[in-house]
């Protein structure tokens, strides 16, 4: 069994016509067992910027955690917000800085850009090597689920409301077809003058 | 007196000062005059590159130097500290990329060139850096000009417009007359030659000066040859 | 023509326990028994499945495990009204999820169901054969077999391949002349009889709402609740279990479908009862 599907975790990320979304799963298992249902794998990096770190649960609370750090001194030393491409810059180092002992997480980014609001995805593997993409990224135990789910739902342009419809449904029908990740999601849109979070009333086997 | 407390430069005076600062800022006066000016489009640095023989091949070494594509320096002081930060400057702006993936904004650069600066003013078995530097940056995006001066203390400023070295009373002197906001760089170019003309002693040449601009385009040292289209039209 | 030489099947009069390896060419003939096995494959020359399968089976110091399906909630208990059986309705291969809608109680006949846990193909065939065997003990007894036996049967097929990778957990349940019977049976040989089973990987949650909630003078109603409820909180609690919850009833009539229902609605439903 994979070190990372030990606690089970579903995330995806998406761009849409100037706004983008990020959306998880919310349990928190050991292997089979289902022990919490609202677990945060999503986490605020600035007003327009998160990260889903889905993976091994006590290294996504660390790498969270070492990422709020740098990411604190970084506000403080240049005194502005950090742009997306720069947070990723960030991550792919803190991630290599361990390569021969990697934290066992896989994230996806999602933001808009400070100043020219341009949506920002990108995903990274579990040393740091990032992939950026104009159109979706997923990670997690389930990514062929959710590739195809966002393979056949994903269109460009897509506004607010459809990119939400989407991902929820990418997310929803992905996990239900994976026995390790689900019960429960959370989706947060990201548009420019505004962010919502929403949970989903999901199955919950 | 004083040289009771010029042993180690981490021993304050019982006045508060710390003497081999001082003296490093006086190393700064002795050196050869440099001025930099900010105009709305960009910055100027120019220099005084006077050579002791005119055995020198004067065109192998320079005073003004590319630190990152937009950002660029120069100094008064001794030469071979500044080559010293020069290289930490270097260094610093390239693990900021490998870090961030972005060029370092001008301010970071400064801060980051000030605190090696301030190390060498409290660390044991080094003495401080017998320069200031000036320095010039166009930030990616910001979109604006900058002009830092940074001292042997590790205390950095931003100028409109400033000059160091021998004379730089009057070359600041100079420029608090001549200054005003809307100056554009190729006027910003003509002050900063003519600051230097203040205190310049015999013939001033494409030789014996160096200038560097930074714009949106970047940092550049001028050429022999546009220093001289310069000169020809001030003479 | 019959079906055998649509076929072009070559049936032969004989049917072998292991053929003979010169027929094993690769061709039809080697199908010979196909319209009339039962307890007969075919295996490769020289080949002893026992020591062959071992490493598959135990998975030890090997990448490759033959064990499929094996997250499943399956519960039956006895009460005063017979014995209900309820199951949930997920198949796994790993974590992925092959189905949400698997039927794991076999209609073994009118008066016999058999529950299915480990191996789907495994249950499924053997419970097929068993069927095959009442029925043929009704034709030549003219009477019922008993639960007792009927579990018999199967434990001792399943002993016979003791070692050779054969995976499951089933429970046998029955109206006979004693009245209702419930056997558990599994591959390694097992066979016991008691008031109350649940076997899968969801079996410890089933247990813990089962032993806290059943009690023999129950309703029939409250039964099915229990039932209900303990396969709901095993899906919820094990990731390998899920679905929809199939509830069957055996009474001295023989056995009825209660319900099937989807644990998606139980859970809304039991939260709302929690407010």
């Amino acid at each position: 069994m994979s070190i990372m599907a030990y606690n089970g975790a579903a995330i995806v990320a998406m761009k849409g016509k100037e706004c983008v979304a990020i959306a998880s799963d919310r349990r928190f298992g050991i292997q089979a067992q289902t022990v919490g249902m609202d677990f945060q794998k999503i986490f605020e990096m600035g007003p327009h910027l998160y990260i889903g770190l889905p993976g091994l649960a006590t290294d996504v609370q660390t790498v969270a955690q070492r990422l709020k750090f740098r990411l604190n001194l970084y506000e403080l030393k240049e005194n502005r917000q950090i742009r997306p491409k720069t947070l990723m810059s960030v991550v792919a180092n803190l991630l290599y800085e361990r390569r021969f002992g990697p934290y066992f997480v896989e994230p996806v980014i999602a933001g808009l850009d400070n100043k020219t609001a341009e949506p920002y995805i990108a995903a990274l593997d579990l040393i740091g090597c990032p992939m950026a993409t104009d159109d979706f990224v997923v990670s997690g135990t389930c990514t062929e689920q959710l590739y195809g789910m966002c393979e056949s739902l994903w269109q460009p342009d897509m506004d607010a409301d459809a990119l939400f419809e989407c991902i929820s449904q990418s997310l929803m029908n992905a996990v239900d077809r994976d026995a390790v990740s689900g019960w429960g999601a959370v989706v947060t849109l990201i548009e420019k003058d505004k962010v919502t979070t929403r949970t989903l009333k999901a199955r919950m086997d | 007196m004083s040289e009771r407390y010029s042993f180690s430069l981490t021993t304050f005076s019982p006045s508060g000062k710390l003497v081999q600062i001082e003296y490093a800022l006086a190393a700064v006066g002795a050196g050869s005059p440099s001025v930099g000016i900010k105009a709305c489009n960009g910055v100027v640095l120019a220099t005084e590159k006077k050579h002791k023989s005119v055995l020198f091949d004067e065109n192998s070494i320079h005073k003004v130097d590319m630190v990152t594509k937009n950002i660029g320096m120069t100094y008064s002081g001794i030469g071979p500290d500044y080559r010293v930060l020069l290289r930490s400057a270097r260094k610093l702006a390239q693990q900021y990329y490998l870090m961030y993936e972005e060029q370092i904004p001008t301010a970071q650069l400064v801060q980051r060139v000030a605190n090696v600066m301030q190390e060498y003013t409290q660390q044991g078995g080094v003495r401080p850096f017998g320069v200031s530097l000036l320095m010039a940056g166009w930030d990616e995006d910001g979109g604006h000009p900058f002009l830092y001066q940074c001292d042997p203390s590790g205390a950095y400023f931003a100028w409109k417009a400033t000059a160091l070295g021998k004379n730089f009373v009057n070359g600041k002197t100079f420029l608090e007359k001549r200054y005003s906001d809307d100056l554009e760089l190729e006027d910003a170019v003509h002050t900063a030659i003519l600051t230097l003309k203040e205190s310049f002693e015999g013939q001033m040449t494409e030789h014996n000066i160096e200038i560097g601009i930074c714009n949106q385009d970047g940092f550049r040292r001028l050429s022999p040859a546009e220093v001289k289209d310069y000169l020809a039209s001030i003479v | 023509m019959a079906l055998a030489d649509v076929c072009k099947l070559n049936l032969g009069n004989k049917s072998y326990a292991f053929p003979n390896p010169a027929d094993i060419d690769g061709g039809f003939s080697s199908l010979r028994t196909e319209l009339n096995t039962s307890e007969q494959f075919a295996v490769p020359y020289n080949f002893d499945p026992v020591q062959s399968f071992a490493p598959f089976a135990d998975g030890a110091g090997n990448d490759v495990k033959i064990q499929f399906n094996h997250g499943t909630t399956t519960l039956a208990f006895k009460f005063k009204d017979g014995v209900i059986v309820a199951v949930d309705s997920r198949a796994t291969a790993g974590s992925w999820i092959a189905s949400q809608t698997v039927k794991k109680v076999i209609e073994i006949n009118p008066y016999l169901l058999g529950t299915m846990a480990g191996g789907a193909a495994d249950c499924s065939y053997w419970e097929r054969v068993l069927a095959k065997q009442c029925r043929i003990y009704e034709l030549r007894n003219k009477e019922r077999i008993s639960v007792a036996a009927a579990s018999k049967l199967l434990a001792n097929i399943v002993y016979n391949y003791k070692g050779m990778g054969l995976s499951m957990g089933t429970m046998i349940c029955g109206w006979d002349k004693k009245g209702p019977g419930l056997y558990y049976v599994d591959s390694d040989g097992t066979r016991l009889t008691n008031d109350m089973f649940s076997v899968g990987s969801g079996s410890t949650y089933a247990y813990g709402v089962l032993d806290s909630g059943v009690r023999y003078n129950m309703t029939p109603k409250e039964a099915y609740d229990v039932a209900q409820r303990a396969i709901y909180h095993a899906t919820h609690r094990d990731a390998y279990s899920g679905g929809v919850v199939n509830l069957y009833h055996m009474k001295e009539t023989g056995w009825v479908k209660v319900s099937q229902i989807d644990v998606l609605d139980l859970h809304y439903r039991y939260a709302q009862e929690k407010k």
